[in-house]
Formats: C-alpha cells, sequence, structure tokens
C-alpha cells in the first residue's frame, strides 16, 4: 500500500465518520484545510490520544465535531483560553485551535492578540473565508473594504485585518497564510508547524461560495477556488502592505515567520514552580 | 499534458457517494479528466462523480491523489493499482 | 524541589486570603483570573501559593477568557477555580452556561460589592444572588455557596469542591466585601486531616459514553488525554456528545441537567439555625450580614421577644424545606432592594418581611432589633 493510500485509510480513523456528511456546504474549503489538517497529524506520527482541537463558534467552529480525538466546541470567541487552559495545566498534550475569522479576530481578538504575546505553546489554524457564514454572510473582522454582504449592501467601509502581520507583531513564531487551492503547501505547512513550539499561526484563505462568493461575483465554488489560483502571488518575505488584503485582489501567501526557540508560557511556568518551591524558607 | 504523451494506469478512484455534495472540484482539477459527473443523485440529491477511465482517449487515473486532497467532503478514495 | 504545605495551625486572614488557601487545601492547583476588587487577593494568593504545591496560575486578559481557561483545565482532570467580583462575574455568565451544559465542574468565587455596574468597589453588596441562579441564559440548576466567617470561608472551599465534582456544575462560591478584607482567625488542621475531606470525581469506565448518566443522573466525566476521544459541545447534544438539534434531545437533556441537582438538594443543603425552635419571629439571613442580624436575635432574646436567625449556607438550590417547616414570621435581611425575600414567600406560610439596605454597609444590629420588635409587635 503506498504512502498516500495509508494516509488516506487512516484518516478516516481521525474521522468521526459517522457524523458525516458534515454540515458545511457544497465546496466549502473548510473541509479541505480539516482534510489538510488530518493528513498532517498523521504524517507526524502524533498520538491521537494526546491531540486535543478546540473551536469556537461557527461554521469552522464545527470543525472540533468531526474529529476523532479529544474535542472541544465551546463559546463563541473564547476557543484560545480555553485552550490555554487544557494547554497549560496538560503540557504534554498538543493543543489545536482550528477555528474562523470571526470567532478568532473580531469576538476573540483580545484572546488571540494576548495568547500570541505570552506565546502559548498552541497552533493556531485560522480559516478565513472573509465573512460570518454560518449567520447567513454578515461582514466581519476580515472582510475586504467594499465587499458586499449582508450588512454592508452599500460595499463595505471597514478595513480587514492583516493577520499575519498582527501575529507577527506580536512575537508569534510561526506565521504562514495560503488558500485552499494550494493545499500541498498548505499540508506541508501545517506539518511543519505541528513539529515546532509556541503560538504558531496559519490563516488558510478559504471559500465560502454560498453566502460571500455569490454577492461578489464568484458565484460557484469553482470561481472562487478560481480567484485563488489566478490572484495568489508566494512571497515569504512579504512586506505590511503586501500581506493585506483587497476586494478581489491579489492574495499574498507564503511562510512568513518561523523562528525556533522562542521560551513558551508553559517553560516559562516550569521555572517559576521551581522557584517557588526552592526559594526562601517554608 | 502533451497531446502524444501515453499515461499509465496507476489507480481507479472509489467515491464515497452519500458524502459528496458535488462542488465538482474533483472533476475539475484532475490533471487527466478520470472523473465527469453522474447521472446519479444521491439521499441530498447531489450527483456524485464517477470514476470514467476511456484508455484510448488517454484518460486514465495517474494516482496523482490530488482529487483527495480538493475534496472538502472525505468522499473520494484513490486506491492505487498493485 | 519540595512542595510547600500549610502547616497545623492558627492563621491570622482576610477572607480573600482564606478563600485561596482553602481551595488549595481542598485540592485547587489550577487558577485563572483577573484582578477586581475585592476580590483581587484571592489572585494574589494564588499566584504565591499555587506553584509551591505544583500548581498553576495564570493572569489571562479578561474574565471571560479566565473562565474560558478553567472550563479546558478541569476537563484535564484539574481542580479548577476563578475569583471575581460583579462586573466580572457578569462577563463569566456565557461560559458558566457553557460549563453547565457540558457538565464541567469549576468552582467560581464572586466576592459581592455594591452594584449595578461599577457600584462600589470596595464595600459590601448582596445583589447578586439572583444571578449566581439565573445569570446565564436558559432554564438550569446550579449550586452557590455563602459563608459568614474567615473560618468558614475556608472550611467551606471543601465543600464547594466537592460539590462541583460530584455533581459535574459550575459551583458559584459567595463572598462579600466585607468577608473578602476582614481578618479574622482561622484554625487549619493537620494536612492528612484535612485531606480526608476531598471527595474526588467519579472517573468515567472505557465503553461508558461520555454523557451517559449513572443512576445520580450525573454522568463519570471522561478525562482528555486518556483515549476517550471526548467531544463537547455547547449545543444540546445526546450521550455520545454529539450534537442533536431536536426538542426530544432538549427536552432529555435540560430536564436531567436540573434534574441531578434537584434530586440531591437535600445532600446539598447547609444551614445555619440559631434560635429558631421556638421563635415567633425569624430572620433570614446569610453572608457578611448575618453577623449583625446574630447579635440582633441575642438582644431581642434578652428583651423577651422569641426571636431566632436561620441563616442560609447554601443560597441555591434553595433550601426550601427550611422555610417550609417554621410556623414563625420571617424577615428577610439582605442588602439588595429584596432578592431572597421573593424566594422565602414561595415557601413561607406565615408573614414574610423585608429588610432591606441597598450595599456599602451591613445593618447594625440595631437596625435589625428595631425591625425584629415591630414584626413581633413587641
Amino acid at each position: 500500500m503506498s504512502i498516500m493510500e495509508d494516509l488516506r485509510r487512516e484518516e478516516e480513523k481521525l474521522l468521526r465518520t459517522e457524523r458525516l456528511p458534515h454540515v458545511w456546504c457544497p465546496g466549502c474549503g473548510i473541509g479541505i484545510v480539516l482534510n489538510a489538517f488530518l493528513r498532517s497529524v498523521l504524517r507526524r506520527n502524533m498520538d491521537p490520544n494526546k491531540l486535543v482541537v478546540v473551536s469556537g463558534i461557527g461554521c469552522t467552529g464545527r470543525a472540533a465535531g468531526y474529529v476523532n480525538v479529544d474535542s472541544f466546541h465551546t463559546t463563541h470567541g473564547r476557543a484560545i483560553p480555553f485552550a490555554v487552559g487544557i494547554k497549560f495545566a496538560r503540557p504534554d498534550l498538543n493543543v489545536v485551535v482550528f477555528s474562523g475569522d470571526g470567532d478568532l479576530f473580531a469576538i476573540g481578538g483580545n484572546h488571540f492578540i494576548n495568547a500570541a504575546r505570552r506565546n502559548h505553546d498552541l497552533l493556531i489554524i485560522a480559516v478565513n473565508n472573509f465573512t460570518y457564514g454560518m449567520t447567513g454572510g454578515q461582514h466581519g473582522p476580515t472582510t475586504p473594504t467594499g465587499a458586499y454582504t449582508t450588512t454592508t449592501p452599500y460595499g463595505n467601509p471597514d478595513r480587514p485585518f492583516n493577520i499575519p502581520h498582527l501575529a507577527i507583531s506580536l512575537g508569534a513564531p510561526y506565521v504562514a497564510r495560503w488558500t485552499t487551492y494550494h493545499v500541498n503547501q498548505l499540508q506541508n505547512s501545517i506539518h511543519k508547524a505541528l513539529g515546532m513550539k509556541g503560538f504558531r499561526v496559519i490563516e488558510i484563505i478559504s471559500q465560502c461560495p454560498t453566502v460571500y462568493g455569490r454577492r461578489n461575483y464568484m458565484r460557484s465554488p469553482l470561481s472562487m477556488m478560481e480567484y485563488f489560483q489566478k490572484n495568489s502571488i508566494v512571497k515569504n518575505d512579504a512586506t505590511f502592505e503586501e500581506m493585506e488584503l483587497t476586494y478581489n485582489g491579489k492574495i499574498v501567501v507564503g511562510e512568513f515567520r518561523s523562528v525556533e526557540d522562542i521560551p513558551t508560557y508553559e517553560e516559562r511556568y516550569e521555572d517559576i514552580i521551581r522557584r517557588a518551591q526552592n526559594e526562601g524558607g517554608d | 499534458m502533451t497531446e502524444n504523451k501515453k499515461f499509465k494506469r496507476r489507480a481507479t478512484v472509489r467515491v464515497l457517494e452519500e458524502r459528496c455534495k458535488g462542488c465538482w472540484y474533483c472533476v475539475n482539477y484532475c490533471p487527466t479528466k478520470v472523473l465527469v459527473v453522474s447521472e446519479k443523485l444521491n439521499s441530498k440529491g447531489y450527483h456524485p462523480p464517477e470514476f470514467a477511465e476511456n484508455i484510448e482517449e488517454n484518460k486514465v487515473c495517474i494516482a496523482c491523489h490530488l482529487c483527495e486532497l480538493y475534496c472538502p467532503d472525505f468522499a473520494i478514495v484513490v486506491e492505487e493499482l498493485k | 524541589m519540595t512542595e510547600k504545605h500549610l502547616k497545623e495551625g492558627y492563621y491570622f486572614w482576610s477572607g480573600d486570603v482564606a478563600a485561596a488557601e482553602g481551595a488549595i487545601a481542598a485540592g485547587c492547583r489550577f487558577y485563572a483570573g483577573y484582578p477586581i476588587t475585592p476580590s483581587s487577593e484571592i489572585a494574589e494568593q494564588m499566584a504565591l501559593r499555587l506553584p509551591q504545591v505544583g500548581g498553576r496560575f495564570i493572569e489571562m486578559e479578561d474574565e471571560i477568557g479566565s473562565i474560558a481557561a478553567i472550563i479546558g483545565a478541569s476537563w484535564t482532570g484539574e481542580r479548577a477555580m476563578t475569583a471575581t467580583a460583579g462586573p466580572g462575574i457578569s462577563l463569566m455568565n456565557e461560559n458558566i452556561g457553557l460549563a453547565v451544559m457540558t457538565e464541567v465542574p469549576i468552582v467560581v468565587v464572586n466576592a459581592m460589592r455594591g452594584a449595578p455596574s461599577t457600584g462600589l468597589p470596595t464595600l459590601i453588596g448582596q445583589g447578586d444572588l439572583m444571578q449566581a441562579r439565573y445569570g446565564s441564559h436558559g432554564s438550569y440548576e446550579i449550586i452557590s455557596l455563602y459563608p459568614n466567617s474567615i473560618q468558614e470561608t475556608f472550611d467551606l472551599m471543601f465543600d464547594a469542591f466537592n460539590l462541583a465534582e460530584k455533581y459535574r456544575v459550575p459551583v458559584i462560591y459567595l463572598l462579600d466585601g466585607l468577608l473578602a478584607h476582614m481578618y479574622e482567625r482561622v484554625y487549619v488542621p493537620p494536612r492528612e486531616e484535612w485531606e480526608k475531606r476531598i471527595v474526588r470525581r467519579k472517573r468515567a469506565r472505557k465503553g461508558q459514553l461520555p454523557y451517559e448518566p449513572d443512576e445520580d443522573l450525573v454522568p463519570p466525566m471522561p478525562l482528555i488525554g486518556e483515549g476517550f476521544r471526548i467531544h463537547a459541545t455547547g449545543l444540546t447534544h445526546d450521550e455520545r456528545g454529539y450534537p442533536n438539534l431536536t426538542p426530544q434531545a432538549q427536552e432529555k437533556l435540560i430536564r436531567r441537567l436540573n434534574e441531578k441537582i434537584l434530586r440531591h438538594e437535600r445532600e446539598i443543603w447547609k444551614v445555619e439555625e440559631f434560635m429558631t425552635e421556638d421563635a415567633d419571629v425569624i430572620v433570614v439571613s446569610f453572608g457578611g450580614e448575618s453577623r449583625a442580624v446574630k447579635a440582633a436575635v441575642k438582644k431581642a432574646r434578652k428583651e423577651g421577644i422569641k426571636a431566632g436567625m436561620l441563616r442560609l449556607i447554601t443560597i441555591w438550590p434553595f433550601p426550601w424545606e427550611y422555610i417550609r417547616k417554621y410556623s414563625a414570621d420571617f424577615i428577610v435581611a439582605e442588602l439588595n432592594y429584596g432578592q431572597i425575600y421573593h424566594k422565602v414567600r414561595e415557601y413561607a406560610e406565615t408573614k414574610v418581611h423585608k429588610l432591606n439596605k441597598m450595599g456599602g454597609e451591613i445593618h447594625t444590629p440595631d437596625e435589625v432589633l428595631k425591625r425584629i420588635r415591630e414584626v413581633s409587635g413587641k
């Protein structure tokens, strides 16, 4: 049996197959990201019993419900602090936050910022579909300026987050961005990040044909994929301006930061425990 | 894909039809075009893809596994020939 | 490295310090919190003491992050706690609902201050009693305890953790601005003795579904990292933990979440009955306020008025049988516009009177005495 066949067979065991088909719409990119994630886990030979997946609320928030590992579908925006609690209490576990752009950067933005600053040992898989899909396609913190959504009927006046730049500014040791078109690069990126430590952020630009694409000149799943295909540029040393996303404009992807050996919060706290127990009398 | 290059048959594609939602990424991204939209409907009302190998037309599965990687619904299994 | 545990002896502690030490003695090894008056000293004590016993303390970015972190930590098997006050508990309420729905044992200390809003940060209030019970959305039961001395603040922490673990439910541990900052002497027994008070949570058996309840309606809790492949969701779920968005699943789950507490309410209830046996007037009271009430009851007795005090230590589930059993008139003394008053009225077959102050200070014994005289007609 070839490696790829083996991966596919093992992947079924990491899925709660009795719950398939999943809730995501035809052509939704979240399934592609989940597929890449599970393959990366298998390629790393990680013990599934030591892997924890935490999601927030929204379309991507449902990902936790399909992975056959310890998995938690928490409250809106709180996947990161929930994961912090697990990781800090049990540093031997591999904890992955798998959630969407609205969940992680709007309602959960403060947690993202502070968890990155403290450098918790978490992998953040941030699926960015430019919109609040579950609630019907309202604009969110990543909706490009000018885009049409149900709450921006005249075009979006907001400016979107520059997520990789935000993560880099907070000192995150691994920061990358791909689209769902880049299935191999994405899988390799997750695979690499799983082998690193600290607050690792991978943003995946994903398609929401149902509520975003159809209001923004991309009516079918394939037309959204085509947009990613034609407009993506790989540039690992991209500048702030290049990382910014514009309405139906270029998407700069790549591995923007990859740094080893920054101590994690969990590691620094081991030192705190040592000092508390060694210092002074009793 | 050059006109005259003959591809070697390396695999078949099995479709888990009930998981399919008909996005056609697999049909679109298959480099040798061995998948087609079928006439069948699954219980959710989608037309799953069908493995339609045609050796004469040089449509054979080369086991690139791209359909598997692009399928958002875990509905495709590429089975390599022994 | 050696763990540093409390030694037997007498300590002079504030309520906040006693709450922290009580929690650590009761096995708490994980604390996530955000500073807020008058609970901040709990966080300070935890930051100092938890690493000394191999535990972990983290100061989060806000109260929402704090409670999310302790829910996550509790799934690893740790006894986890946070502490806050009014504005913080308001922020935590959504995740208290998550802990109720996913049945995660946690202890949340709320040192009540004058409220609403920022109110009186440093002064006592008792306005969060209904919020403790009804703060999150939906129909659910929760456990809430409320001590009235620094010794009891230490001791009652064992009950708080034990009940949370036994019933897989959040316990709201009420303190108030008076208790939090008041100092008293506390006796700490030897470690062997206090460790006997700890009741550990039921462990899940292999093959048992994660939300398959035992006879007592409580499902044993599987832990992360032990191969159970848990799935927990705040959505309505079935016994596998999988979302099941049907009226039937909702009916079954929500009934059980309520009944697992109500069926055991008599085991949970704790009250102090002081001179109530022959009383004509019973003052219902709790927390810091009850200290003045007790003094007033003693004074009334000296005047020949048959007064008594019923102090609720368990606030929720409401110990209604202790109201029902007396034929005396009731005065409900509380530092709010009338909250527990309504619960007492619900169960009393006699007259129920109010005695309210809006917070900032407790009633003086003479104020309580005056009301006892009015009600008793003497």
